[in-house]
């Protein structure tokens, strides 16, 4: 068979939400710049999985390392969703925490987070908790040291539980259509309040309300990606140049953004409901838009734009 | 003097008792429990319409709502036990018999109730064989069907879902037998008219729409490599060899990922016209790219598909529709035409036995048959020639005159060596033999019988049954694609090795495929999404299957 059966020949054409964590790490960053640390070869494995008779990954389902971002140098953690759901385990979560404490001694230009995961590993949860709070409190204090951590949000298993409050602690957050970012999942939330509250099955509720388009319409993302490596390289490059200072008028800005939100919308029932009150003319043809007059509507919507963070 | 008409003056005793909650022909949702009340009679054997797709729900409703005092001991004569409620009647004792054809939904719960005695089964069907007997000694005395809409004459518009509607209505109006529709709305004129109200009886008025399930809509998000591997394997080694213009396919991700090849894998190939141009199908969401890229000619339809209407609508060229726009369906005609004027079946499986006898039952599941059996076995009465029958026939005889050779069907299972949950797909025997044991039923309920398939693709590679010339070749050609299961693992080497230089067992790299090629990249359609794009925006899949 002819070689070109595979891929399309350009890389960064490649659908991010497809793609490996490798292969969009390798497509993001400058060719051939990406240096990986603890790569596969070291097989550092995590030590629980064993006792549930559980496969491993040589790399415990995160890539990290460094690389050059059009020329800048960039410390950058790539979630591998599909190993256990790119869940935290105890050495997936110490290799992104490492990263981020190194990053501190480096100074790099920024650190970048491609999120991929459903939250914790159920098996690791005492050492993934912990290594959630480590990685807040690692970007907060590299956050006040002047390096931006930018996350990147479009792979399938999205930035649930650990993985949405460290994207809730990031400098800025570029997501896509197909990402979703949020705490408890669908499923979670339908199992604890029933399916009348909310249908985890009705895949077009999920979408409204965790995906990409809503987080991006409420100021939740910041910058919006079609779903290719190329789009997210340039949203990344964006928001490096545009991420906020991390101070106290940072902060109470943040806040009072956050308290103006649910002081606005706190009674919606439904997204369409939000994207209503915010101004957009047709709100039930948003998720169907497609990125160009989708990037229409978010220059018109007030809240999708801020200094806070 | 015999009576020649004791039994034609039922109807109109039945109507008449009917008339007094109708208001003409038209009868409220509200009465519709009273309005079964007067009609039926102990015994009746009674049709409630509902299949794999559409359902007349409202009426399954108010049939479980009817005082067992009055209605008891029914003969239910359908084609899918889907609704709770098909069940529930025979908790009540409203109904005792069964003779059926389909149960997906419902499997778990049909089985418990056989072994515990609540249901007296006649037999599991396949469609075809159902719709037969309503001609022969399963006639119905009243038949319960669902249409999108109708006029106060009882002139029934179906709409693109019309399914069993026509056959079950001719079974029923034809032979003394009452007719009660249920519709989402009365109107001044239907569409079109797909049943003559002479036909229909009664008319109730639903309180929401009927139901339909998107039976086959496959979303290629959760297509895997290995499919797309054996998708590879079937175009290449199968339609390509046999020249396949007319074909069915199943419903599993395996057949649909063959679909969405057609536009990419297959057109590299050089294949376009030259394979699935003509298909009993139906609206598979997954087809779209290869209708677009204009690879299909013609698709007759079981039923429809949710969300496909619209894009069916704007292409007339391919579908069967109306004068009104709308796709016309026929069960019925299309099990037919896959039954005797497709040349390939292909669909998948859950188990496999060592003499290609395969079977979807479980020892706790009873699915039924639905039409799989019908376009799934090789017709003995079919007489027209084919290339692809030829050869296959061919094939299959060795030896003789070719002039007194029969052809024969295509008949493909495409599974992966262990199913769901890691379970082996090839066993050394079925689970269907113990089932039939514990129910006590004559026949165990074999899906297709090893003698009508013809191949078994894997991702090991292809097995053709039909070069293999005794039962101990079967076996190890089975063994041969089998894989790391059981059954794989027990093959004989050497007589594997010689039934790969035969060509009746083929290696992907026999084919000139490389297995690393079988990247999701070849799909014409990744996502729902792009198949909506594809479709220029004419295909609206519900919400369950959108990730926007």
């Amino acid at each position: 068979m002819a070689a070109p059966m595979a891929a399309g020949t350009d890389p960064r054409a490649l659908s991010w939400y497809e793609a490996t964590a490798r292969q969009r790490v390798a497509a993001l960053a400058d060719p051939g710049t990406f240096h990986e640390f603890l790569p596969p070869t070291e097989r550092r494995m995590s030590p629980h999985l064993p006792l549930f008779d559980l496969p491993r990954a040589f790399d415990d389902g995160i890539v990290v390392g460094r690389a050059r971002l059009d020329g800048k140098p960039v410390l950058v953690a790539a979630q591998e969703g599909r190993f256990m759901g790119g869940a935290f385990g105890e050495v997936h979560g110490a290799k992104l925490i490492g990263l981020l404490r190194a990053a501190r001694d480096l100074r790099p230009a920024a650190v970048l987070i491609l999120f991929d995961t459903g939250g914790v590993r159920l098996q690791e949860a005492n050492a993934g908790e912990t290594a959630i709070a480590e990685a807040m409190r690692a970007i907060a204090e590299l956050r006040a040291a002047g390096v931006p951590v930018i996350g990147l949000i479009g792979g399938r298993a999205g930035a649930y539980g650990g993985g949405g409050l460290i994207a809730g602690a990031c400098s800025r957050l570029a997501v896509s259509e197909g990402g979703r970012i949020s705490v408890s999942g669908p499923e979670v939330i339908e199992t604890n309040q029933g399916a009348e509250e909310f249908d985890s099955r009705d895949r077009a509720l999920v979408w409204r309300t965790m995906g990409g388009k809503h987080r991006r319409l409420i100021g939740g993302a910041d910058a919006f990606a079609a779903d290719t490596v190329a789009a997210f390289r340039a949203a990344a490059l964006d928001l490096i140049g545009r991420a906020p200072a991390f101070d106290l008028a940072t902060l109470e800005a943040e806040q009072a953004r956050l308290e103006a939100r649910i002081a606005r919308f706190g009674d919606c029932r439904d997204a369409t409901e939000i994207w209503a009150r915010m101004g957009v003319n047709d709100p039930d043809a948003v998720p169907a838009m497609t990125t160009a007059s989708f990037d229409e509507t978010v220059a018109r919507v007030a809240e999708a734009h801020h200094d806070a963070r | 003097m015999t009576d020649w008409r004791s039994e034609a003056r039922l109807p109109d005793e039945r109507i008449a008792a009917g008339r007094a909650y109708a208001d003409g022909k038209v009868v409220p949702a509200t009465r519709a429990v009273a309005l079964l009340e007067a009609v039926l009679r102990p015994g009746d054997r009674v049709c409630l319409e509902g299949d794999n797709q559409k359902q007349a729900d409202c009426l399954a409703r108010a049939l479980a709502a009817c005082d067992p005092g009055k209605v008891h001991d029914l003969h239910m004569v359908q084609s899918g036990i889907v609704l709770p409620e098909h069940l529930d009647v025979f908790e009540t004792g409203i109904a005792r018999r069964l003779d059926y054809s389909y149960s997906g939904p419902q499997g778990g719960r049909i089985a418990r109730m056989l072994y515990g005695g609540q249901i007296a089964l006649g037999a599991v069907h396949t469609y075809l064989e159902l719709f037969a007997r309503y001609f022969m000694d399963l006639t119905p005395n009243v038949a319960l069907i669902a249409g999108v809409s109708a006029d106060r004459e009882g002139n029934l518009y179906t709409g693109p879902n019309t399914e069993d509607t026509p056959t079950v209505v001719e079974a029923t109006a034809f032979k003394n037998g009452v007719v009660i529709a249920q519709v989402n709305e009365i109107v001044e004129r239907v569409p079109r008219v797909d049943i003559p109200g002479d036909r229909i009886d009664f008319v109730v008025a639903a309180d929401k729409p009927f139901y339909v399930e998107p039976l086959f809509t496959r979303d290629p998000a959760a297509m895997t490599e290995t499919q797309v591997l054996m998708a590879m394997m079937a175009i290449k080694g199968i339609y390509a060899e046999y020249g396949i213009r007319r074909l069915n396919h199943g419903i599993g991700f395996g057949t649909a990922a063959i679909e969405l090849l057609l536009p990419t894998y297959g057109e590299r190939l050089g294949l376009k016209g030259r394979i699935a141009t003509h298909w009993a199908l139906n609206p598979h969401p997954t087809l779209i790219p290869a209708i677009e890229a204009g690879w299909v000619q013609q698709v007759h339809c079981f039923g429809s598909e949710v969300g496909m209407d619209r894009y069916i609508r704007e292409r007339p060229d391919v579908f069967f529709t109306g004068r009104d726009g709308s796709l016309r369906s026929n069960r019925a005609f299309c099990q037919t035409a896959g039954l005797y004027a497709c040349d390939l079946f292909i669909g998948s499986t859950l188990q496999i036995d060592l003499a290609g006898h395969s079977s979807t039952v479980t020892r706790d599941r009873v699915a039924g048959f639905g039409g799989a059996p019908n376009m799934g076995s090789d017709p003995h009465g079919r007489r027209h020639p084919s290339d692809t029958w030829m050869k296959a026939g061919h094939e299959a005889q060795g030896v003789g005159d070719p002039m007194l050779m029969r052809g024969r069907k295509l008949v493909v299972q495409l599974v992966e060596t262990f199913g769901d949950k890691l379970v082996p797909t090839f066993v050394e025997r079925l689970d269907a033999l113990e089932l039939a044991r514990k129910t006590g039923l004559e026949l165990a309920p074999v899906m297709i019988y090893g003698d009508d398939v013809t191949h078994i693709v894997t991702e090991e590679g292809i097995a053709n049954l039909l070069l293999c010339r005794d039962a101990d070749e079967r076996e190890q050609a089975i063994r041969g694609v089998a894989g790391y299961t059981e059954i794989g693992r027990g093959r004989d080497r050497a007589k594997v090795e010689e039934l790969r230089a035969r060509g009746i067992v083929r290696r992907p790299e026999d084919l000139g495929i490389e297995p690393l090629d079988a990247d999701r990249a070849l799909l014409a359609a990744k996502s729902i999404k792009d198949l909506v794009h594809w479709s220029g925006g004419l295909y609206e899949p519900p919400a369950k299957f959108r990730n926007w």
